[in-house]
């Protein structure tokens, strides 16, 4: 077995492998010779940094889980000003946090090539909303690469390095969810080692490069931007993912771009009108190679724009049309061709076409019947937090105090992590609207329905103050957030809350490991992204640190003492913290630290109340009237034995 | 399926987080790779969580682009668990596809909560077989624990999807790519569950 960190490295160009869009990312920049690799985890952009983790070790180069995505962008942009190579990479929404940095370094730009790797996602399968980040290269006035295959996403990264270079600015990857986590063959380039000695030179080109209110100061370095401009609009109209496809006598045409022009292809060649149209596939969304889209204009009486987000391509297209060819017909999504919201497909792009060719999809409709009969069968699976969950406790908990101190209407502000799953809902079901004017109390009847409120990270602990502040008097206030959470985002929030008098109760679910994204350190795990040990830092720490009085620690398997310790801060009159700590389950069982108990199930004391069931651990069944434990999943945690009311549930000797 | 010319194959293995499925999607991608191919292998798969729906979409062939296979556009569709082998045979089983199942179940949360029923096996391969699809459904778990781990039920079922013989690919190479891609110390577990898989379906 070929060690996959060893796969990564292999300096064999031509070589075919099988590669997940992100690990293509990573591969680029490998085979650009990086120099200091930053992130932070998201899904579905997770992978670009582990992967360059696995590598840096046996290269040579820095690689890090930074605490959030602005420190990974600043400390990835201090190596660029320093003419070393860099990536940053996060998730769509990861983008949010450098925008304060993102929009000043481009004022006067970098020495060594600075990618910003971004993996959008949308349809909002693991995010919370869908933005499209092409707009920041927009907006930032730097060009963006959006690759519309594995293959490309390695080769555009591996250029993008290069593009940066020469331009002296950052450089956008856009990716997308189905294709940072699809795989598909990558052929491998050569591995480049540009010798490069971090250097510093404070009036680099410009006077005060690297000092945006040093003379001339920030007007003009924006116009030193603009002036980047017209030698990128020239680049981008030879680089090979811009291509032009014009042969014979098209009947229309289709501007595509990344992933869109997967999915066109696709569609064209469904309805079988390879020869009958005009093909512009786009690798750069922005700035748009403009040659091209008007020789495309001047060629077809109507255009289909295909891309994954807003009509960022489309809206271009329209403002060229005006003058490059004002009586082509152009559909999209602000035409309604193409759908506004959700991801794009296949079958959708083959619909627009048809449409646009007046043709008709063939259709089974007596087998559609059949399939809204057959959907009845089709049981959910809803999301859940896995068998021995730490958070089971913890939630478990928090719900048992609330119910005795937390008044009429408890507020409970969630965070983005696992932990969130705590306010998924069960599938399917449906909720009453409501139009009350006094505040109202729902009763949680499944384990997954303890979160009101959810965004982003760091939120819950703001909301909470916001609430706390407009004088909320029905019910407690509450702030759930994770380990990682806090060290990202949450610690001004906490600093504000003590400053500004807020009270309420803080509950830290810490169970030592970035989860979500797949198992990834962070401050209060230990170990750094490349396996070093570290200093493990304390959210009690911390949070003493910041002026917080009230700060208790428990185990979350310990039902009893967790309940007790957050009735305690919950009645207190101060800012409370409490640390429920216990390491994630699957990285125990991973590691091997963690020993089961076996467990044993009374069925003559079950009684059928079914409250172990509103526990919410998955290895819990119940079948034909009586509650059981899954052989298979049920791992030994044994804090169910706490919350059975009958001694049904017990661990064996 | 098309020609043998240009062979080219749309593939779902639909499971249950934890059960092997990405793993298997990968062993077909690389052994299509190995043999010349391209591969596009679309996965959705979001939290570390075990237990959550996955399906991976399997396309290998000479003129593929798009990492999702159209609606109906599934020739196989390989299922580690019933319900998620329904579940992407009604949306992607092309009409006169296989649906190729494991019968052992994992049931739903929405199921143990008394929320959702599961649907029996009859119900499953009825259904299929009114969309047009043929339904094998084999005991791919017990043969799993008879190679040895229980783990390896996804090469169990690898192995049957190759007894199939729809496959593009030659047995060699993918017991090649198996051995290639498990851990060092289940390969002799791992290539007794394909020859078991292979075995009850051939």
């Amino acid at each position: 077995m070929t060690e996959f960190a060893d796969l990564i490295v292999e300096d064999a160009p031509g070589k075919r492998v099988l590669l997940m869009g992100n690990e293509a990312i990573a591969r680029g920049a490998i085979e650009a010779g990086v120099g200091v690799a930053t992130s932070y985890p998201g899904t579905p952009a997770s992978e670009i940094l582990e992967t360059l983790a696995l590598a840096a070790p046996k290269l040579g180069f820095h690689a890090e889980w930074s605490v959030n995505e602005k420190v990974a962008f600043e400390v990835a942009a201090g190596a660029a000003i320093t003419g070393v190579r860099a990536l940053t990479s996060m998730k769509n929404a990861g983008l949010n946090w450098v925008m304060d940095m993102f929009m000043t370094l481009v004022y006067g730009g970098v020495r060594g090539g600075f990618v910003i790797a971004v993996g959008d996602d949308p349809d909002a399968h693991y995010s919370s909303n869908e933005q499209d980040t092409r707009f920041a290269a927009f907006y930032g006035e730097i060009p963006c690469l959006e690759p519309a295959d594995p293959q490309e996403a390695r080769e555009m990264t591996r250029y993008a390095f290069e593009l940066s270079e020469r331009l002296e600015l950052p450089v956008l990857v856009r990716s997308v969810t189905r294709i940072c986590h699809a795989s598909g063959d990558v052929e491998f380039g050569k591995i480049e080692k540009p010798e490069r000695k971090p250097v510093f030179d404070r009036h680099w080109k410009l006077p005060w490069r690297w000092n945006v209110y040093g003379p001339p100061g920030p007007v003009e370095k924006h116009r030193w931007l603009h002036g980047q401009m017209p030698q990128i609009k020239k680049l981008v109209e030879t680089i090979p993912w811009n291509k032009l496809e014009l042969r014979g006598k098209p009947i229309f045409g289709i501007i595509a771009s990344g992933l869109g022009a997967s999915y066109a292809r696709e569609a064209v060649k469904m309805l079988g009108l390879e020869n009958k149209v005009a093909f512009l596939k786009l690798g750069t969304p922005t700035p748009l190679p403009e040659q091209l889209v008007g020789r495309m204009l001047k060629s077809v009486k109507s255009v289909l724009v295909v891309e994954e987000g807003e009509p960022l391509v489309e809206l271009q297209v329209r403002g060229l049309a005006k003058d490059m060819n004002p009586d082509v017909k152009l559909l999209g999504k602000l035409t309604g061709s193409m759908p506004p919201v959700g991801e794009i497909n296949t079958n959708i792009v083959a619909h627009a076409l048809a449409k646009l060719v007046k043709r008709k999809l063939p259709a089974d409709q007596p087998r559609e019947l059949i399939k809204d009969e057959i959907k009845n069968l089709v049981t959910p699976r809803s999301s859940t937090l896995c068998a021995g969950c730490p958070h089971l406790g913890s939630y478990w908990a928090l719900k048992l105090a609330l119910r005795k101190v937390g008044g009429k209407v408890p507020i409970v502000n969630g965070d983005i992590g696992c932990y969130e799953q705590g306010g998924y809902g069960i599938v399917g079901k449906e909720y009453k609207l409501s139009f009350s004017t006094e505040s109202v109390r729902y009763p949680i009847d499944s384990p997954y329905e303890t979160l009101d409120t959810n965004y982003i990270m760091g939120g819950g602990v703001g909301l909470m103050q916001g609430q706390f502040q407009a004088g909320y008097k029905d019910g407690a206030i509450v702030g759930v957030a994770g380990d990682s959470t806090f060290f990202h985002a949450c610690i001004p929030a906490v600093i504000n809350a003590v400053y500004n008098k807020a009270k309420g109760l803080f509950l830290v679910m810490d169970n030592e490991w970035t989860a979500m994204t797949g198992h990834q350190p962070n401050p209060a795990t230990g170990i750094t992204a490349t396996k070093e040990e570290t200093k493990l830092l304390c959210v009690e720490d911390v949070a003493k640190a910041c002026g917080v009085e009230f700060i208790q620690t428990v185990d979350p398997f310990d039902l009893k003492t967790t309940t007790a310790a957050i009735e305690e801060a919950l009645k207190s009159d101060k800012f409370a913290i409490v640390v429920a700590r216990h390491v994630c389950t699957l990285q125990a069982q991973r590691q091997k630290k963690f020993v089961g108990k076996r467990m044993i199930f009374d069925r003559d004391k079950c009684t059928g109340c079914k409250i172990c069931v509103t526990f919410g651990c998955p290895g819990i069944i119940f079948k034909e009237g009586k509650a059981g434990l899954d052989p298979i999943l049920c791992n030994g945690c044994g804090m169910c034995t706490e919350v059975c009311p009958t001694g049904a549930i017990r661990v064996e000797e | 399926m098309k020609k043998e010319k240009t062979p080219e194959l749309n593939l779902i293995i639909a499971g249950v987080g934890g059960q092997g499925s990405i793993r298997a999607s990968h062993i077909v991608g690389i052994a299509a790779i190995q043999e010349g191919m391209r591969a596009r292998v679309g996965e959705t798969f979001g939290a570390a969580m075990r237990g959550g729906a996955v399906a991976s979409h399997v396309r290998i062939g000479k003129g593929i682009f798009a990492p999702l296979i159209a609606k109906d556009g599934a020739e196989i569709v390989l299922a580690l668990e019933p319900l998620e082998g329904l579940r992407n045979a009604v949306k992607f089983l092309a009409k006169g596809g296989l649906l190729l199942t494991n019968t052992h179940a994992w049931m739903p949360v929405d199921v143990n909560i008394g929320r959702a029923e599961y649907p029996t096996l009859e119900a499953i391969k009825g259904a299929v077989e009114k969309l047009g699809g043929e339904v094998v459904a084999i005991d791919a778990t017990s043969l799993a624990q008879q190679a040895g781990n229980v783990r390896t039920m996804n090469v169990v079922m690898l192995g049957a999807l190759a007894g199939t013989g729809k496959l593009p690919i030659s047995v060699k190479t993918l017991k090649e790519v198996v051995r290639e891609n498990v851990p060092p110390k289940t390969i002799e577990a791992n290539l007794r569950a394909f020859e078991l898989g292979f075995k009850t379906i051939q």
